[in-house]
């Protein structure tokens, strides 16, 4: 490896002072290198860095990562809101003993479960923890969820149930270059995660990528020109596909009836139930033709290896998952990688593509209303004994499982719900569903209280600001979307008074009476986790930071895998899951039955048009972070609806002028895009905006009976044109 | 609520199923004439075709506490005062409701000489149930000529399959135009040049009138034209009859099926109900598995408690559309199943009444290549349509007509989209392209950023991925920026292109080099 700004394999800091990083936005966590700038107008410089996710890529969010660090409205002090409306700052000790006495006296009079936590999926794995600790610990509550619950809950529900742990992708990402055939299921990463489009480079020369999308989105045209297969079905019957070509497999003497018998149970009823969705039938309800079908099935049967193929891979994302199905649509979409005999086979397997920068971690360590660190079960009394003793209270001292992030943020303020919340890593307000009802919530609130990098929408109702270090000022680790344990390292000072969580929390935690277990030491807090994971599925026992020099480590890493780690040689951790059995009871992978079923909010008389959400590249997530940097702003400025030609043409749109947008829950309004690359029966709007052109005004909060999703992805929408305001000259075109 | 179900086909079983999820008092009876599980039928066509194998026609088989099947037994009688129905073992049930789905039989018409005592000669055959399609696939590798009567969708499906495993098929249909009910001449006339080429001979306004044996087996036919055609195996595809023997026996209105209203129930009894083929709803039997399923949810939803106090997703059941609002036209979408001959209709198709609607019917015929497309609106929403050898088409109409989604101003958009949507943006030289072309998506680096960029001195992708981060992102960029770096400097003749063209095709096919470093 030659690498002219001096970063290499196993790279704390350098003589330069250059520190080995990843990138603060997605969970693909691209390899940076950081050099510190003293003199520059940027504190920092950022470079890709060689790395098996990126191979030294970035998109340009990373490139400008830089940027948000010098964002320039910054919090830099804690603020208090005043009597006026305002915010006014104030020092630490004044914060913090509003905050603690408050918190103290909504518990003491209300109950312990007055008072909430709503987390993050960017946060690293010591915040996560430290968080989930606080929560039991200190506030005694059990209502704790976090944003990861608007992202992989679906694909993290099927993947426990199937196969009794969920840690993303099996396998390194870079096993998808040998695959013959890569199935990518309503996931965008051309545009969300760009470097991972190097991996499919393999089964794109080989025809073998398929995407399934609505949109032709950047990844399906990855597919263009003989690289593979583009589907578009109506939206929100993802699942008829996969279920229709299920049935194909099994009908045509496909599937792998020798991994099935032997590695799988329940197959039997799976080839039952999709007997119903033969692929004429599917058609009528995906619009895509029957035999286009059978050509995507033939193609994955060919590529696996019970034909002779090299391997397939199904990877989904969140267009599948963000569905009142969405937890019967990623099980489905594990029955098909079963059904081939793909999972836990080198060369071929199963995975959901996180989003979240810590999507992976944030959801293993006790963000989640229902999870003990380790990724154990709040319920389990083995569980809540041994994590009680790690963390020196009785088990009964912990709370019970609380309930998902859309009840829990619907009830705050009421009878039922929370009078306090505290939110850590995310912005709701922007990327809740149905966000004008979350606005509602926050605003029947007690108290407040917000830890954010910039006064992003949802610190801006706080009553309470605490500012925050974030990606360069810290340290930590992240797990990315293949489960690899990576660090997280510090190159810059934080501006002003700007702290870590793990300090904020420590001094919470003081002020409430628990004046020890809570480190501000990322390190020593990593420490911990990993002794509090022991024995659980995300096993981190075995990690320590050093090991973390290199490659990182992908989970479970059991501490009696510290021994073989010394040689330097061997890997560490586990790169491929279940190649031995699945971490159920029997050590087979569970088939469960599912069956379809149209949104909850399907086209109707007077919203007779899909809407869909989505991502475009220069935007991370409510874009609190992106939508400061100058160079991604103006390359995608304002909220947009793209629109097909035909639509356009039927519903009076014109390019560039606005649209009116309205749902069952909102209106919203934003500027037209006209593009033959979406469906002429579906538009389609990015979610990273507040205000008017918010997308998520107008999405479902109606949510998966079993992960709690929200239907993010699909619901019947009215558009119009928006009237000039501007009076028209007699004669001006159209 | 106790129920007694007479029938077990894919539109019983599912309503069983449904229903004991639904109404937690349900208890089911099901009397289940057949002696296997149940099946789905739709699928014996494709069994047939050698397109699916037989294990995939069993059906989910959910044994529930609830639900208590009696395979092989038979409904004898039914008590309608005392709400009882005796069974052939002689068990009598109790009812609080009764629903028949005992669904259809094949129409065997008088053909001389067909049947003996012992049933149908050898090498004859219907074609409904599992039975009939395992006894059809046993005769096909001893046969070598197969007529198959009615070009209905079943029988297209039975005469393109034959065919498409070597046999020699005639197809011959009462009628002038094939699947008369659903197609017009011209789609008809389409259709029947691709059964041509498709091996298939087709004889329409003709019927078979007898058929000739030799040594106890089918030899030939004879058609009603005078016309013999030599044959091992004749299928007769010539429609249904609904099971509804019972029905009547006990006096309740029967017409080609058992007479329903809206509700499902029949008008001379509330508590007796019937669904799927054996019912006949005011709007007609299609004798599609569509409308006996849209009926099992119809009729689980009604039963359900407060229907109204449902969730949404809850009631939506596992139909593809929910049951609440469907529109029970629009269930009639027909689709044949048959290899290489793609026919799908929808609502009005065929011959229908223009007069009475503001209808609005374009089509388009392109017979050479066997393809027909007519599609009908009616204010602003697809009607009908008929769809022969175009299958993008045809996909994308169904979808869009059960959906009742607002179609184009100008319906001929519907025809000539899916042809037009395969237009691929037209691929322009770097000459051609603006200056603000995007070229770097991943980093939004256009193409006068680049020129720019050359034209500072950069000579390598890797120095322009240096100064722009163009290709450093998914690297898929990365030959065009060789082009654009090529394009610049083709006009000084110097030696830029050199320079950057080994390392164009090295990356290529390899990960993008990263701005600031170089491989090897």
């Amino acid at each position: 490896m030659t690498d002219s700004r001096g970063a290499t394999e196993s790279p704390a800091t350098t003589a330069g002072g250059s520190v080995a990083s990843h990138c603060p936005y997605c969970a693909l966590q691209c390899a940076q290198t950081l050099t510190p700038t003293p003199a520059g107008s940027l504190p920092l410089e950022v470079t890709g860095r060689d790395f098996p996710t990126n191979r030294g890529g970035m998109c340009q969010k990373g490139w400008t990562s830089a940027e948000v660090l010098r964002a320039s409205d910054r919090i830099t002090e804690p603020m208090i809101r005043t009597a006026d409306g305002g915010f006014r700052t104030a020092g630490w000790d004044e914060a913090l003993d509003l905050v603690s006495s408050r918190l103290a006296d909504i518990q003491q009079r209300y109950g312990k479960d007055k008072v909430a936590i709503f987390g993050g999926g960017g946060l690293t794995n010591e915040k996560a923890y430290l968080l989930g600790k606080f929560a039991r610990v200190v506030l005694q509550t059990p209502f704790i969820d976090y944003n990861g619950r608007f992202c992989m809950s679906s694909a993290a529900a099927a993947s426990n149930r199937a196969f009794g742990m969920d840690r993303g992708l099996g396998f390194p990402l870079a096993d998808l270059g040998g695959a013959d055939a890569v199935f990518v299921l309503g996931s965008n990463m051309g545009v969300t995660m760009p470097p991972f489009v190097q991996h499919l480079a393999g089964c794109r020369a080989r025809g073998g990528l398929i995407v399934m999308d609505p949109r032709e989105t950047v990844t399906a045209k990855l597919a263009r020109d003989g690289a593979g297969i583009h589907l578009a079905p109506v939206p929100g019957s993802d699942m008829v596909v996969v279920l229709a070509l299920t049935h194909i497999i099994f009908a045509e003497g496909l599937a792998d009836l020798y991994y099935l018998e032997s590695r799988a149970q329940g197959w039997e009823a799976i080839r039952r139930s999709v007997a119903q969705w033969w692929p004429e039938r599917a058609e009528a309800v995906c619009g895509i033709p029957a035999d286009e079908l059978r050509r995507v099935a033939r193609l994955l049967a060919a590529a696996a290896p019970v034909h002779g193929g090299s391997g397939a891979y199904v990877l989904t994302g969140r267009g599948v998952e963000q569905m009142s199905q969405g937890t019967a649509c990623v099980t489905a979409a594990i029955n098909l990688a079963l059904t081939l005999g793909l999972v836990g086979v080198a060369g071929s397997g199963f995975g959901p593509v996180t989003g979240q920068g810590n999507g992976q971690g944030g959801r293993e360590h006790g963000q989640k209303a229902d999870q003990l660190p380790g990724y154990r079960m709040i319920t389990d009394p083995a569980a809540r004994e041994y994590v009680a003793r790690i963390w020196g209270v009785p088990a009964d001292h912990l709370p019970g499982a609380g309930i998902p992030a859309v009840p829990m943020l619907k009830a705050l303020g009421t009878q039922e719900g929370a009078r306090a919340l505290l939110v850590h890593g995310s912005n709701v307000v922007v990327s809740a569903p149905n966000s004008g009802e979350v606005i509602d919530a926050l605003g029947r609130l007690d108290f407040l209280v917000v830890s954010d990098l910039v006064p992003s929408e949802t610190a801006m109702l706080a009553d309470v600001i605490l500012p925050v270090t974030q990606w360069a000022e810290e340290d930590g680790t992240m797990t990315n979307l293949e489960g690899r344990v990576i660090r997280r390292r510090k190159a810059v000072e934080a501006p002003g008074q700007v702290r870590s969580e793990l300090w904020i929390l420590r001094e919470l935690a003081a002020r409430l009476g628990y004046t020890t277990g809570f480190s501000d030491d990322a390190e020593e807090v990593f420490t911990e986790l990993a002794l509090a994971s022991k024995g659980g599925t995300a096993d981190y026992s075995g990690i320590t930071y050093p090991m973390l020099d290199g490659e990182g480590v992908q989970w479970p890493c059991p501490a009696t895998d510290v021994g073989a780690a010394t040689s330097g040689a061997t890997p560490l951790g586990t790169p491929r899951v279940f190649l031995d059995r699945f971490n159920t009871p029997d050590g087979r992978a569970r088939m469960m039955v599912v069956d379809h079923h149209a949104p909850d909010d399907d086209v109707r008389e007077g919203a007779p048009t899909y809407l869909v959400t989505g991502r475009v590249l220069q935007h991370y997530q409510s874009g609190a972070q992106t939508r400061r940097v100058e160079e991604l702003s103006a390359a995608q400025p304002e909220p947009f609806v793209e629109v097909h030609p035909l639509f356009a043409e039927r519903m009076g749109l014109v390019a560039g002028e606005f649209a009116t947008l309205a749902t069952a829950r909102g209106h919203a309004i934003a500027r037209v895009r006209v593009s033959a690359d979406i469906r002429p029966d579906t538009v389609f709007m990015p979610f990273h905006w507040a205000g008017p052109g918010s997308a998520n005004l107008l999405t479902n909060d109606v949510t998966d009976p079993i992960s709690g999703m929200p239907e993010f992805k699909v619901t019947a929408v009215a558009v119009a044109p928006v009237a000039t305001l501007a009076p028209i000259p007699e004669g001006a075109t159209a | 609520m106790r129920v007694v179900l007479i029938g077990h086909g894919m539109v019983g079983s599912r309503f069983a199923d449904d229903l004991v999820s639904r109404r937690p008092d349900a208890r089911v009876t099901v009397l289940a004439k057949e002696d296997v599980a149940p099946y789905n039928r739709v699928l014996l066509s494709s069994v047939v075709a050698g397109k699916s194998d037989a294990s995939m026609l069993s059906l989910p088989l959910e044994s529930h506490p609830r639900i208590d099947v009696r395979q092989g037994v038979r409904a004898v009688s039914v008590n309608r005062g005392d709400c009882t129905v005796t069974d052939s073992t002689g068990e009598v049930h109790h009812y609080d409701r009764l629903v028949f789905a005992t669904g259809s039989a094949a129409r065997i018409p008088n053909i001389h000489g067909i049947a003996t005592d012992l049933g149908l000669v050898p090498g004859v055959s219907v074609l409904k149930d599992l039975a009939d399609a395992e006894q059809i696939v046993a005769q096909i590798p001893r046969a070598r000529r197969a007529v198959v009567l009615g070009a209905g969708v079943l029988g297209l499906e039975v005469a393109t399959g034959l065919a498409s495993r070597g046999l020699s098929v005639t197809l011959v249909h009462h009628h002038g135009r094939l699947m008369e009910r659903q197609l017009g001449d011209a789609a008809s006339n389409v259709a029947e040049g691709s059964l041509g080429r498709l091996g298939v001979s087709v004889v329409t306004d003709s019927s078979v009138d007898r058929v000739t044996e030799r040594r106890g087996v089918l030899s030939a036919v004879e058609l009603s034209n005078g016309t013999e055609i030599l044959a091992d195996m004749l299928i007769m595809c010539a429609g249904t009859i609904t099971e509804s023997a019972l029905a009547r026996n006990v006096g309740l209105p029967c017409d080609r099926g058992i007479l329903v209203g809206d509700d499902l129930a029949s008008p001379a009894d509330p508590k007796v109900f019937a669904i799927g083929d054996c019912a006949q709803p005011s709007e007609g039997g299609t004798g599609l598995v569509a409308q006996g399923w849209d009926q099992a949810a119809r009729l689980v939803n009604a039963w359900s408690v407060s229907p109204g106090s449902q969730s949404h997703a809850a009631s939506q059941g596992s139909g593809a559309k929910g049951a609440d609002e469907m529109d029970t036209d629009l269930t009639n979408v027909v689709r044949v199943k048959a290899p290489g001959l793609d026919v799908v209709t929808m609502g009005l198709s065929g011959k229908f009444d223009h007069g009475e609607r503001e209808l609005r019917a374009v089509r388009m015929s392109d017979p050479s290549i066997g393809r027909f497309v007519e599609v009908v609106v009616s204010h602003g929403i697809l009607v009908g349509a008929t769809v022969v050898g175009d299958k993008v088409a045809a996909a994308e109409l169904s979808a869009m007509y059960t959906r009742m989604i607002p179609v184009p101003s100008d319906p001929a958009h519907l025809i000539i989209r899916p042809l037009a949507g395969a237009v691929a943006t037209v691929v322009t030289s770097v000459e051609d392209m603006d200056d603000d072309h995007p070229v770097c998506q991943c980093n939004s680096v256009s193409k006068g950023a680049i020129v720019a960029a050359v034209h500072d001195g950069c000579t390598t992708t890797d120095e322009v991925a240096r100064a722009t981060r163009a290709s450093t992102g998914c690297g898929d960029c990365r030959s065009l920026v060789g082009d654009i770096i090529g394009s610049c400097a083709a006009p000084d003749l110097d030696t830029v292109s050199s320079d950057s063209r080994p390392a164009d095709q090295s990356a290529a096919t390899k990960v993008p080099a990263l701005a600031g470093r170089t491989k090897g």
